[in-house]
């Protein structure tokens, strides 16, 4: 379970101050999908990584699982991340020096997990052929199959996911987006994904806003 | 093996230009360590061998004064107190079919307890030395390289004469070491003496006393009989103070060889960053994974240490190479200067290795600290974000800035201290060093700004680009920048001192060096008259038309405070003074007083080392037993690091038992011709011995000959630092452009020609390279400054005249930018042949 409370994040630059969110509060239920729509600038990327406690918010309270991330040291909030949580981006973001299978592999060792599990997930995305090759061989959408797969494979309880099909083409992303949504519901991983995309946001259970750091659940403010 | 360091090998492996240039840094830096070290090692063995050899097990010696010991001494010793356990020895260097070999004359007969492995299972080879005169001993290995078989005969030269001598035996080297035994001929004493032209003479009484309660007595009673000038000394310590000599001198080198070092460190931590800083994006990604700051610290850290390791190994490897150059080179040096090594070889001793590759691994470590630290910092959005690093590294360079400024505060406040202290000195100029290239980030960020918009307006778009990449990512090329400045600014800075030095010393040469025409006998050492002169020859030479006034020199080593100093007597003809350069003192009184016997004159560095002025009391070891002399006055010499004091032959004859002259020089009357006199003085003293007869002219060439001679170690040491910096800047450009993949290729999609991109690249390296060496020249000079003032003057007492060309400048200049323009070379070509989908494709 995802729990917010009144958070915000002010960027400084020099004297200008930059209100990325104001006082957002939010809470997902476990096993939920929330998609999280805004135009460009409106904080969505901000959000997600005080999520996932890549970066803490000025003020506010961010509690995964009846843990306060806010609290934790960065050590803490590492080890954390590495257990519960799954990242996706837009750039697969695909350590280059290791193989498919590898790069899977990798959040298991990280966790001294059986690495066994990740032949399975690279299975499930359909890429038990390419697990020796190496990830600038292969397309956008394949890449993205194994960044589901890595962020998947040590079934982490949150999965955060940022434009996930924004650099694939329709077919791809559409392909990309059933596995993770199957992936999702069969683990029961809490997902919340930031997207620009109708089909997408089609997918979650709910859907939310981000208005100039606000948010809010009325979809008709959003420009497709 | 975890797949997090297979991600970080790989990533090595994938980029192995920058694997090997890394690893060929940290090789270079650690192989000039271990070579001077080696090397210093090797002569300091070389020393303890050619002593120990003949030193045998004595406990203490009995030595004289300058000339030795009356043989009588060692008959009473043994009649009168009935000593069994000493033996007499006396020996002499000559050259023998181009080698130099030490002469021994024992008494195998005393020798059992001292060196006993000369006279055992030789008792045939022994009885013939003893009845035979002019037969020698040598060992199998001498024997060997000087192509003799035993009762050859073969002709050795002692000061200008030859004699023929014959090897009767040659004793094993069943000895733990047989090196000690190489160039070593034993005979007995009466041999000697003959073909030295001592007779009745040695050198020394070797003792065996135990160490007991009694020893005290023993020496009282030794004391009674002694003859004034002679002494007992401990066998350790008299060897102790002959090395003590050669210590400012390897010391220099050891520092010499440490800058290589520093300069090897820039590079690996221009490398490491690199590594750190293409990788940040991957690093990143680790850290969203849940790979923890300690795990990524590790991570650079471990790899670097395996960086280290094969670049120390393969430096052992190198340095052990190089090291036998440098041992000849330094072998020679010491010889010139100091006293006579007849081994040259290199010895290999696991203590400087293990040195070398401990020194090697910590500098690697110790560069990549600061990047690994750089690294585990790396945030996890990070990987979302580019500049980022860009950023925090550009207000790095401020902070950087400021902590080279404490640095080179720090230095002066040491420099001021009132201290002679040769280690704080050193401390003086690296921290000097290191500030000042801390400092060059900033100005280069400066002059960047300062030129971009005129270059702009002078060139184009396309100079914009190119210089605005340098201060772009000044992470990199600061360090670039830095550790090329450093490499030149060494080269400047010891340029500077070597020129000054040599300018120094030539004005020296000519102002001391007076007469027309110099005589002496041919010495092992080209710089030092110590061999004697027949007394016929000063007789005939005084008779050769045209020679209007001859003075005579004498050159000996005395003791003084427990220190070996050079002792220079000087007998003046009519109607010539004595015109040496004074530092203290004034001419019109010192001169008198020196004429009229009433003290010594004393060289600046004697001055310096034993902190001696005018009218102070110098004590001298004299054949009457130690004697204080008044000092007059204080002179420039350049010949002698430990010292020399100045003494007129009359006064020396007072002292010195020793009536023999070394050296002589003629002044000739205005109307002679040199070249006609030189054959006359030949012609009249061809059948006394062989002699140099040198023009004023020769002698200043030798000496400056021999002066570049020394400096030649220092000058391989100079180019290997710049080597290493060369190393440092293509690795630094390379991993630049690598860097640039994608910003050339958007480049060459908007249109530039392959031509326009290798022209931008070149034209960043050279601005690159150009402003290293603009910076270099007053670091250089700074440099140069410590070096004379602090360094120089702590470890010599030698006071010299900074002299700067303009030459020294264009060379830092030229070499800058060539290094810079050729390290760009090979990166531009790549970069404007790589095809432009490919670098879009890059990230
Ligand atoms: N590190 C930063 N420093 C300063 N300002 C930042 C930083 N990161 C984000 N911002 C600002 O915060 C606001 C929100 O940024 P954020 O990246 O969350 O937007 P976004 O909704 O993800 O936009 P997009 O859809 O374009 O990705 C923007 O105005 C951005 O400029
Ligand atoms: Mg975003």
């Amino acid at each position: 379970m995802i729990q917010l409370h009144n958070l915000s994040r002010t960027y400084r630059e020099g004297q200008c101050k930059r209100e990325a969110l104001r006082s957002v509060s939010l809470t997902v239920a476990r096993g939920e999908v929330v998609a999280l729509l805004g135009r460009s600038g409106s904080g969505k990327s901000t959000l997600l990584n005080l999520i996932g406690g890549i970066d803490l918010p000025s003020t506010g309270e961010v509690i995964i699982d009846s843990q306060v991330l806010n609290r934790m040291s960065e050590y803490e909030r590492t080890l954390f991340r590495r257990r519960r949580v799954g990242f996706i981006y837009q750039f697969f973001n695909l350590i280059p020096t290791l193989t498919v299978l590898e790069n899977v592999q990798l959040p298991l060792e990280l966790n001294f997990l059986d690495v066994e599990r990740a032949d399975q997930l690279l299975d499930k995305v359909g890429l038990t052929d390419y697990r020796d090759t190496y990830p600038d061989r292969l397309s956008g959408g394949e890449q993205q199959r194994v960044a589901i797969a890595r962020a998947l494979v040590h079934e982490p309880t949150v999965l955060l996911a940022d434009e996930p099909t924004g650099n694939l083409d329709a077919e791809s992303g559409r392909l990309v987006l059933g596995l993770l949504g199957d992936l999702v519901r069969v683990q029961g991983t809490t997902l919340v994904v930031v997207t620009h995309s109708r089909k997408v946001a089609e997918l979650a259970d709910r859907i939310f806003v981000l208005d100039d750091g606000r948010l809010t659940d009325r979809i008709d403010e959003v420009i497709w | 093996m975890s797949s997090l360091s297979r991600a970080s090998l790989r990533y090595l492996w994938r980029h192995p230009w920058q694997l090997v240039l890394a690893v060929l840094g940290i090789a270079l830096g650690v192989a000039v360590v271990v070579s001077v070290d080696l090397t210093n090692e090797s002569v300091r063995r070389a020393f303890d061998l050619s002593v120990q050899a003949v030193a045998g097990e004595a406990s203490h010696q009995i030595i004289g004064g300058p000339s030795g010991l009356d043989e009588t001494l060692y008959t009473q010793l043994r009649v009168e107190l009935g000593m069994r356990d000493s033996a007499p020895l006396i020996d002499i260097y000559g050259k023998a079919r181009a080698s130099t070999l030490h002469v021994v004359g024992i008494d195998p007969l005393a020798e059992i307890p001292f060196r006993g492995r000369f006279v055992k299972q030789q008792d045939a080879a022994v009885r013939t030395l003893l009845s035979t005169p002019g037969t020698v001993l040598m060992d199998a290995s001498t024997a060997r390289r000087l192509d003799l078989s035993v009762d050859d005969r073969f002709k050795i030269t002692v000061g200008g004469h030859a004699h023929e001598i014959q090897l009767v035996g040659l004793f094993g080297s069943h000895d733990s070491n047989p090196a000690a035994l190489d160039s070593l001929v034993i005979t007995d004493i009466a041999t000697v003496q003959a073909i030295s032209n001592q007779p009745g003479r040695l050198s020394r009484i070797d003792l065996k006393l135990r160490n007991d309660n009694g020893t005290a007595a023993v020496l009282k009673r030794i004391h009674s009989i002694l003859q004034p000038g002679a002494r007992v000394v401990d066998a350790e310590s008299r060897s102790h103070a002959l090395l003590q000599m050669t210590r400012a001198f390897r010391t220099n080198l050891t520092a010499m060889s440490l800058l290589a070092l520093v300069v090897g460190m820039f590079l690996i931590y221009n490398t490491v960053t690199f590594a750190v800083l293409q990788r940040r994006g991957l690093i990143a990604s680790l850290r969203l994974l849940g790979v923890t700051r300690g795990q990524v610290f590790r991570l650079i850290l471990g790899e670097t240490l395996l960086l280290g390791l094969i670049g120390s190994v393969l430096g052992l490897l190198i340095g052990f190479t190089l090291a036998q150059g440098l041992v000849h080179l330094v072998t020679r040096t010491v010889n010139d200067h100091y006293f006579v090594l007849t081994v040259g070889e290199l010895v290999i001793m696991p203590w400087p290795l293990l040195k070398g590759l401990a020194l090697g691994v910590v500098a690697t470590l110790l560069a990549a600290l600061l990047p690994a630290v750089e690294a585990a910092r790396t945030e996890p959005h990070a990987a979302l974000q580019r500049s980022g690093i860009e950023v925090r590294a550009r207000s790095l360079v401020p902070r950087l800035a400021m902590t080279g400024l404490a640095l080179t505060l720090g230095a002066l406040v040491l420099l001021v201290l009132p201290s002679r202290s040769l280690l704080l000195g050193f401390a003086v100029l690296f921290l000097m060093i290191l500030g000042l290239t801390l400092m060059s980030p900033l100005v280069v960020s400066w002059l960047t700004h300062a030129v971009l918009p005129l270059a702009g307006r002078l060139f184009g778009i396309q100079t914009r680009l190119a210089l605005g990449g340098v201060v772009a990512s000044l992470s990199r090329t600061g360090v670039a920048i830095a550790a090329l400045m450093l490499a030149v600014a060494t080269t400047v800075g010891v340029g500077v001192m070597v020129d000054s030095f040599r300018s120094t010393v030539e004005q020296w040469l000519s102002s001391t060096l007076r007469a027309d025409l110099y005589v002496s006998a041919p010495g092992l050492s080209t710089i030092r008259p110590e061999m004697a002169l027949d007394m016929a020859v000063l007789e005939r030479v005084r008779e050769v038309p045209g020679v209007a006034a001859i003075s005579t020199g004498s050159q000996i080593m005395v003791e003084s405070d427990g220190r070996l100093i050079e002792l220079f007597a000087l007998g003046l003809g009519h109607s010539i003074l004595p015109r040496y350069p004074l530092k203290a003192g004034d001419p019109g009184q010192v001169w008198p007083a020196f004429l009229a016997n009433r003290g010594v004159l004393i060289s600046e560095p004697l001055a310096w080392h034993q902190r001696l002025t005018i009218g102070d009391l110098i004590p001298i070891h004299t054949d009457t037993g130690i004697r204080a002399f008044p000092v007059l006055g204080i002179y420039y010499d350049y010949s002698s690091e430990q010292g020399e004091v100045l003494m007129q032959r009359s006064l020396y004859e007072q002292h010195f038992e020793d009536h023999a002259v070394s050296a002589l020089g003629l002044y000739l009357s205005p109307d002679a011709d040199l070249q006609r006199v030189i054959e006359l003085v030949r012609d009249a003293t061809l059948d006394t011995q062989y002699l140099m007869v040198r023009s004023n002219r020769t002698v200043r060439e030798t000496s400056l000959a021999i002066f570049d001679r020394t400096f030649a170690v220092t000058n391989v040491l100079r180019l290997l630092a710049v080597i290493v910096a060369f190393i440092g800047i293509l690795s630094a450009f390379m991993a630049l452009q690598l860097e640039r993949v994608r910003e050339l290729g958007v480049l060459r999609a908007t249109g530039f020609t392959p031509g326009q991109v290798t022209g931008m690249v070149t034209a960043q390296t050279g601005f690159m390279g150009f402003t290293a060496g603009l910076l270099a020249i007053p670091t250089g000079l700074v440099l140069a400054e410590i070096l004379i003032e602090v360094i120089n003057r702590r470890s010599f007492g030698w006071s010299m005249k900074t002299v700067v060309s303009a030459d020294v400048f264009l060379q830092a200049l030229a070499l800058a930018l060539v290094a810079a323009i050729l390290a760009g070379l090979y990166p531009g070509w790549r970069m404007a042949h790589t095809p432009t989908a490919r670098a879009l494709r890059q990230e």
